[in-house]
């Protein structure tokens, strides 16, 4: 026979006696400082400065490896000697391949790393030169905010602003992975209690969240409209969230959140996350890069693309009151978002035209890789209505921002 | 356990001034001698976030050493440290390509244009970078009094 329940409580007490010290609690200093980054008046304008620190550790070292290096390694060097070597192949294999010929000749104009377009050309150039580094920059900086445990308070800061549309604080955290790639992103939904909030975010990550690929390209084409991108896909994000919590039938119940204490990181783990997710990123979104490319090139070859761009003209320009010379790239944006950012004719339109062309190819349908994610973490119904969703989305915000744009005179 | 400090309310008073004149002159933009304020897409953010350092430091200027208080001022020094972080990591960035496009030309900074990238003027919170390490004196001090 065993113990019975008083000496089991006996037990307990002699345990307690000799392991547990008794007293007055007395924080420490990282106590203090985890409580000042919690608290709203402090804790915002402190999240204000890692989110700054974020963003420009980020800018910079995509700056420094693109801008500094690989567009003149692929503008001046790789692009035209590949031209030149493969200049004797069948025009549909050149333009495949290389490109259209056009951007090749003596007096073209322009930058040849994207207008090419060609699979070994544009479709190298993208990854390689431009989002490779964007990537790698968003992920360091990501796994540094993870591992020093802040991001768990970043979630306690936010959590007011997103219970108000059927969210938690911990949303945060999907939304930034996103940044990078929105695949972990989908898959970091899975903690969210309820099947409505994991669709609900899911649908907000494919729609309103650029990922590191469009970061990087807004940041080498469009510097100076990004603050006012992001302002807008937030407003989006936030106003699009309130609605499809009132309409998506579901509970949003709260969740229970460990906040570990501020630790200093280690690098042998910052490096190898960082090194993990890029090599996942690598692995998906490149062959996607290039069979992207091949595809849009195979419609500018067979005047695929030229007929699909008639057709939608008369309703994108109408819509969204782009001129008639951006409809290939808005066109082009329902295989790849990024590379459709890059052939915008940014020299024949307005600021206005081309901060709204770039909202619109944000919120563009998911690329591939984020699709098949999609499949497998919703259910057809889930899918057939976040596909609505995207289109409702699109074409109320499109007419919103045309609406703006007509009513300001831009 | 005594939580006042002259010497560290004077500091953080200092430091709280500073920090906001300092972020006024972001918002403001312009060139003072060894201080300088480009204007670019993170400028109004900088002077935010410094004047927001400036008024925590002077929110923890009473009862100095209380643990609370001095968390308060720690906070505001990170706050420092990154936007002067983020200053000198652009100077890195952009001191060491050449800047070149054409072929032929070299692809590193010279010796002395990678040296004098980091010459002045200064933005403003490199300026406040090496005042506010102080505060890591006063950690220090509180960690001795308080074993």
């Amino acid at each position: 026979m065993g113990p019975t329940v008083d000496q089991r409580w006996d037990l307990v007490d002699r345990i307690t006696k000799k392991t547990v010290e008794v007293g007055a609690y007395k924080p420490t200093l990282g106590d203090a400082i985890a409580n000042v980054t919690i608290n709203p008046w402090t804790g915002i304008p402190f999240a204000i400065a890692v989110l700054y620190g974020f963003w420009t550790f980020f800018s910079g070292f995509a700056g420094l490896f693109t801008d500094g290096f690989f567009v003149r390694v692929f503008g001046t060097h790789w692009i035209p000697w590949i031209g030149d070597k493969l200049a004797g192949l069948p025009d549909w294999a050149f333009t495949i391949l290389v490109g259209d010929r056009a951007a090749f000749a003596a007096d073209f104009v322009g930058d040849i790393s994207f207008a090419a377009g060609g699979i070994l050309t544009t479709g190298l150039f993208l990854p390689i030169a431009i989002v490779l580094w964007a990537v790698i920059a968003l992920f360091l900086a990501l796994a540094i905010l993870e591992d020093t445990g802040y991001l768990p308070r970043l979630a306690v800061l936010i959590d007011s602003v997103m219970h108000k549309i059927g969210l938690h604080g911990f949303a945060i955290v999907p939304t930034l992975v996103s940044l990078g790639c929105n695949v972990p992103g989908v898959t970091a939904c899975r903690p969210l209690e309820t099947r409505k909030q994991r669709f609900m975010m899911i649908v907000l990550l494919g729609v309103f969240i650029p990922c590191g690929a469009q970061i990087g390209m807004m940041e080498e084409l469009v510097p100076e409209l990004i603050g006012w991108v992001f302002l807008t896909l937030a407003i989006g994000y936030l106003g699009f969230g309130w609605i499809l919590n009132k309409v998506w039938p579901g509970e949003s119940p709260e969740i229970l959140m460990d906040v570990p204490p501020y630790r200093a990181p280690v690098w042998s783990n910052i490096l190898r996350k960082t090194w993990n997710r890029t090599r996942h990123f690598l692995l998906i979104a490149v062959p996607f890069f290039l069979l992207g490319c091949a595809i849009v090139m195979v419609l500018y070859a067979s005047g695929a693309m030229d007929a699909l761009a008639g057709g939608l003209e008369g309703f994108l320009v109408t819509l969204f009151g782009v001129p008639a010379e951006a409809t290939p790239s808005l066109v082009v944006g329902f295989l790849r978002k990024d590379l459709a950012i890059g052939l915008l004719p940014i020299g024949a339109m307005t600021t206005y035209q081309v901060f709204k062309s770039v909202v619109l190819l944000t919120i563009y349908f998911p690329c591939l890789a984020t699709f098949a994610m999609l499949l497998r973490e919703l259910n057809w119904k889930e899918i057939l209505y976040a596909l609505a969703f995207l289109v409702v989305t699109i074409l109320v915000f499109g007419g919103i921002l045309n609406l703006i744009g007509m009513a300001g005179g831009w | 356990m005594n939580n006042r400090s002259t010497s560290g309310s004077i500091f953080v008073a200092v430091m709280g001034i500073a920090a906001l004149v300092f972020g006024i002159l972001e918002f403001v933009g312009g060139e003072w001698g060894p201080l300088t304020v480009e204007a670019g897409t993170f400028t109004a953010w900088r002077a935010v976030i410094l004047i927001c350092a400036g008024l925590i430091y002077l929110s923890s200027v009473s009862n100095f050493l209380d643990i609370r208080q001095l968390g308060k001022s720690v906070v505001a020094s990170i706050m420092i440290w990154i936007v002067a972080a983020m200053d000198i990591w652009a100077m890195i960035t952009a001191s060491i390509p050449s800047g070149a496009e054409e072929a032929g030309e070299p692809w590193f900074a010279s010796g002395t244009e990678f040296l004098a990238a980091y010459g002045p003027p200064y933005m403003p919170a490199m300026c406040l970078l090496l005042p506010s390490l102080v505060i890591l004196y006063f950690v220090g001090r509180r960690r001795r009094t308080a074993s």
